[in-house]
């Protein structure tokens, strides 16, 4: 092109020049004769070049304000589809920015692909499981693919005493890499040095940036000094970035990833035997750049096959597995929130397809522009160029309008978000989002903008000039047709969808979770050291304790309107657990690294009875059931089947770790500690009095008589009579507790449900208009029908069997689709199979049922048209 | 510089270049040079508004083009009316007509 145009004007300044010298000029004295006349070379090409460029801006511009004013002219028709586009794209962007922040948007840290997360598994079972401090002290001096590898101890938790009344800090022990692994830099002070991970050398603590303005009143020179943590100074050597979080599984961290303080984990070197046995640690690491996680995971099986050789009773069933940390983090809601993603984008289709078809209803009345445009010499590269302007306007102000619908809408997403959601701090309107909207608009623009060109293709100028606007092309209503058994299909997929989820979360809620959960109220209780004489992983006293106990629980049931009260370590569905290896007396011991394992519950007398467990034989604990007593435990149901089968296993004997046997006195009712979709396992529970190591942090249980939350001054009361020193919060009843650990499958069964219902209504406005459409074109024919005598009943059954036919399509292939997401979401269903028939069929009638009506009142006014009407009707 | 072509009255060159191309298909300079004489040396046109004129004319689809020998056997681009610009010529002939007719009454009126 470019070039053309230098060889044409060349060319014509060779003619010019040819001219003057047969007039007797030189060539020299001719060539600048023709720049003097007819203007340099150079400048021509660039005006005609720019002539060139501004006339397509200027056409670019001319389209627009044609489509404006030609869209000013039919306000209904533009609000409505700027309104139907605004919606969907609203709500693709708002799913979006929860998908992006949680799983898209890479990880807050630099290079975040070389994160991975490292986890014990038991050869046998394949699970992954906490790492033992002396393991990982192996696999860091062991592996060779690793540029750092750190560990972090979610569990001290520290009392602030100082500073008004005691707090607890949740506080997390980490290893001295930690931070640079991560790549976080601190916002004041410093990291931890190495050998500030040493015992005795680690009293020291690295602030998190709203510990420090909330509790420190974010003073600039905190770094360097002292505060009072569990009655010990430790020096603040740095506070952490505002931005920082630590991305994790809620799961894995007590469903608190936000740390207050952090320490160093000051494991000794070489570490103690014990610290083989105790699961606590999970284990961060940044693979060497230019390592596979392949090479790392065969790295890491030579150090696991070694610690099985050194260390059978141990680690001798025991593999290493490293997992990208982006990965593990959201595997387990990946799934549901690529299904709303999924679900999201089938309700703008169906959008789209309805605002196609309100442009072929409109393309109808342009059709006759459009041919006489085309007789009249207007290209179709031209038409079409002006038709996508008009849809590209139409999406732009859609767009936008759903971009504002979705940045308020998103706060309102993050309210109902679950808890326990991974990365949920992420979730904001950023660039990527923006851009998304941007795509997915355009992209609509350009699908149903050019529609009615699209159609006009089919259309000789002359034909359409001829029709008086009556006639419709003949594809038309094969594309009608379409459109509708698409969003019949697509609204039914979506239906069984949010039918079988909901159906899911029924079953949820109807598990009965083996406990009471109305009236009660919990809350958590801080010891300070000194009721743990400074325990740590080891063997403590507990008289200390079990007086505090009792003589709040002495103060709690003397509250009118509290029926009974006790403590716990673990309450049920709270997302924390512990669990340890026993013998039972009189069998033969087992291999080495194989162990029995129940989960373990130290709980107070009354317990069983305050939370409404069941005893279903022996005894529950009772107050003589102390330290220097005989050691007695209780069994559930299932650790009972599973050991003693038939046989009582009440009198029966257990150990822990060679220590003393254990008698079991009772067997109580199971109950669903992990999640209400979870199986309950084996559970022991042992009296507070007599559990082999302390539990700090008990946790008070209340049955009450009025509305629990109304007891929480009293309940604070009585514990700060009995020492104010110990911080009571994490203040719930168990209502909440049940109602947050249902959270993810509430809230995408909210968000399918919702969607579906939207799709539905949309495709039943389509299915309205298309039927009222098709009706309006056969009028005449209707008339005649009638005027020879056709009855109302046989025109009614003559348009219904039109749109029993699409809708009868559509479902069937919807079923198909159906049946492909079951598929995909089975793994997010409780209680029934993906292909639940009841489900399928009951959505598949209940949208057949929509679908009729809205074809039934079009119908229903064809069927009484008055002939004479009709007849003269154009 | 020797252009005449501001003295045009706007939108009128198009049309006399179609006027120009309805008698044979032309090149560029021939189109020039015939403007030249017909307006008996008025209308000395520059090479820039006459080839941006052909390409506005061409984008509407009013003259078509095609690279042929010339008399000499040089390479130059030739330009023909379409259907369209014959069409498009006679409308503008007559409309041209008309208001210069029009104008003409009202200047001699006063």
């Amino acid at each position: 092109m470019e070039g053309e145009l230098d060889e044409e004007l060349h060319s014509f300044l060779e003619m010019a020049a040819e001219e003057k010298m047969k007039e007797g000029m030189s060539r020299k004295d001719a060539l600048r004769a023709v720049r003097l006349e007819r203007g340099n070379l150079e400048v021509t090409k660039e005006v005609v070049r720019s002539a060139g460029w501004e006339s397509f801006v200027e056409t670019c511009w001319r389209d627009l304000r044609f489509a404006l004013r030609t869209l000013s002219k039919s306000p209904g028709f533009t609000g409505v589809v700027v309104l139907t586009l605004a919606l969907g794209i609203g709500a693709n962007t708002a799913i979006f920015t929860v998908v992006n922040g949680v799983i898209l948007k890479p990880l807050p840290y630099p290079q975040p692909g070389r994160l991975v997360m490292l986890w014990e598994r038991q050869l046998s079972g394949g699970t992954l499981g906490s790492v033992a401090p002396a393991n990982f002290f192996d696999w860091r001096e062991q592996s060779r693919s690793f540029e750092k590898m750190a560990a972090i101890d979610p569990y001290p938790d520290f009392i602030l005493t100082g500073s008004g009344e005691p707090r607890r800090l949740v506080g997390a022990a980490v290893s001295s890499q930690f931070f640079s692994l991560l790549g976080v830099r601190m916002a004041l002070g410093r990291d931890f040095w190495p050998e500030e991970d040493r015992p005795g050398y680690n009293q020291v603590v690295v602030l998190s940036n709203p510990t420090w303005s909330q509790y420190f009143g974010g003073s600039p020179d905190i770094a360097g000094k002292l505060i009072r943590l569990n009655n010990t100074e430790y020096t603040v050597v740095g506070v952490l970035p505002r931005d920082f979080s630590l991305v994790s599984r809620a799961s894995d961290f007590e469903s608190r990833n936000r740390f207050d303080v952090w320490t160093p984990l000051a494991l000794p070197s070489p570490p103690e035997p014990w610290q083989r046995s105790a699961h606590a640690l999970c284990v961060f690491a940044r693979l060497e750049s230019g390592a596979s996680l392949r090479q790392a995971q065969a790295d890491l099986n030579q150090v696991a096959a070694n610690l099985q050789r050194l260390y059978p009773a141990d680690d001798k069933e025991r593999g290493i597995t490293a997992v990208p940390l982006a990965q593990y983090v959201v595997a387990n809601v990946r799934t549901a929130l690529f299904t709303l993603m999924a679900a999201v984008g089938m309700v703008l289709l169906i959008a789209c397809s309805n605002i196609a078809n309100l442009l072929l209803t409109r393309g109808v009345t342009r059709q006759k522009e459009i041919a006489l445009r085309i007789a009249l010499g207007a290209s179709r590269r031209r038409l079409a160029q002006q038709l996508l302007t008009e849809g590209i306007v139409l999406v732009l102000f859609g767009g936008l309008l759903g971009f504002s619908f979705a940045r308020m809408g998103v706060p309102a997403i993050l309210r109902y978000l679950p808890a326990d959601l991974p990365r949920a701090s992420e979730i904001t309107v950023d660039g990527r989002v923006l851009t998304f909207t941007l795509l997915i608009s355009l992209l609509t623009g350009i699908l149903f903008g050019l529609v009615p060109l699209f159609q006009s293709q089919r259309v000789s100028a002359q034909d359409s000039l001829k029709q008086s606007g009556r006639g419709m092309a003949p594809g038309q209503s094969r594309l009608r047709g379409a459109l509708i058994i698409g969003q019949v299909a697509t609204a039914l997929v979506l239906l069984t969808g949010a039918g079988l989820m909901t159906k899911s979360f029924w079953a949820l809620l109807g598990v009965s979770p083996g406990f009471q959960t109305e009236h009660i109220l919990t809350a958590r209780l801080s010891l300070p050291p000194r009721y743990t004489n400074g325990y740590k992983y080891g063997m403590g006293r507990h008289r200390e304790i079990t007086a505090f106990q009792r003589e709040l629980l002495e103060r709690v049931r003397n509250i009118p309107s509290v029926r009974s009260a006790a403590f716990t370590a673990y309450l049920p569905l709270a997302g924390v657990d512990n669990s340890r290896s026993f013998d039972v007396e009189g069998r033969p011991a087992k291999p080495a690294g194989v162990y029995d394992v129940t989960k373990y519950r130290p709980v107070s007398p009354g317990y069983f009875e305050t939370i409404g467990i069941p005893i279903e034989r022996g005894r529950g604990f009772e107050a003589g059931d102390v330290e220097d007593r005989p050691l007695v435990v209780a069994v559930n149901e299932s650790m009972a089947r599973m050991f003693w089968g038939a046989q009582n296993p009440v009198g029966q004997r257990v150990r822990f770790d060679n220590g003393e046997w254990r008698t079991i006195v009772g067997v109580v009712g199971d109950v669903h500690y992990e999640g209400l979709a979870e199986k309950p396992g084996p559970e022991m529970y042992i009296p507070y009095g007599q559990v082999p190591n302390v539990e700090a942090r008990p946790i008070i249980v209340a049955r009450t008589l009025i509305e629990p939350t109304n007891l929480i001054s009293a309940l604070r009361k009585a514990v700060s009579e009995v020492d104010p020193s110990v911080p009571m919060d994490q203040i719930e009843t168990m209502k909440q507790i049940v109602s947050t650990s249902v959270g993810q499958p509430r809230f995408r069964t909210a968000v399918l449900f919702v969607l579906a219902f939207l799709a539905v209504f949309v495709a039943s406005i389509g299915l309205y208009g298309v039927m009222s459409y098709l009706i309006s074109q056969r009028t005449r024919e209707f008339g005649i029908r009638v005027a020879v005598g056709a009855s109302t009943g046989a025109l009614l059954r003559l348009v219904l069997g039109q749109a029993v036919k699409l809708v009868s399509i559509g479902i069937s292939l919807g079923l198909v689709g159906a049946m492909v997401l079951a598929k995909s979401i089975a793994s997010l269903l409780y209680g029934i199979t993906p292909f639940d028939t009841a489900t399928f069929a009951s959505m598949s009638l209940l949208l057949a049922l929509v679908a009729f009506a809205a074809s039934y009142i079009p119908a229903r006014r064809a069927a009484s048209v008055d002939p004479m009407v009709a007849l003269r009707y154009e | 510089m020797g252009d005449k072509s501001g003295d045009l009255v706007q939108g009128t060159l198009d049309m006399l270049i179609l006027k120009t191309l309805a008698l044979e298909p032309m090149h560029g300079y021939g189109i020039a040079v015939r403007l030249e004489q017909m307006s008996k040396g008025v209308f000395r046109l520059n090479a820039g508004s006459l080839f941006v004129a052909f390409q506005r004319l061409q984008r509407d689809g009013l003259i078509r083009s095609e690279w042929k020998a010339t008399e000499n056997s040089r390479r130059a681009k030739y330009y023909a009316l379409t259907e369209q610009g014959r069409k498009r010529l006679n409308s503008e002939t007559r409309e041209w007509g008309r208001q210069v007719a029009a104008i003409a009454r009202i200047l001699e009126a006063s």
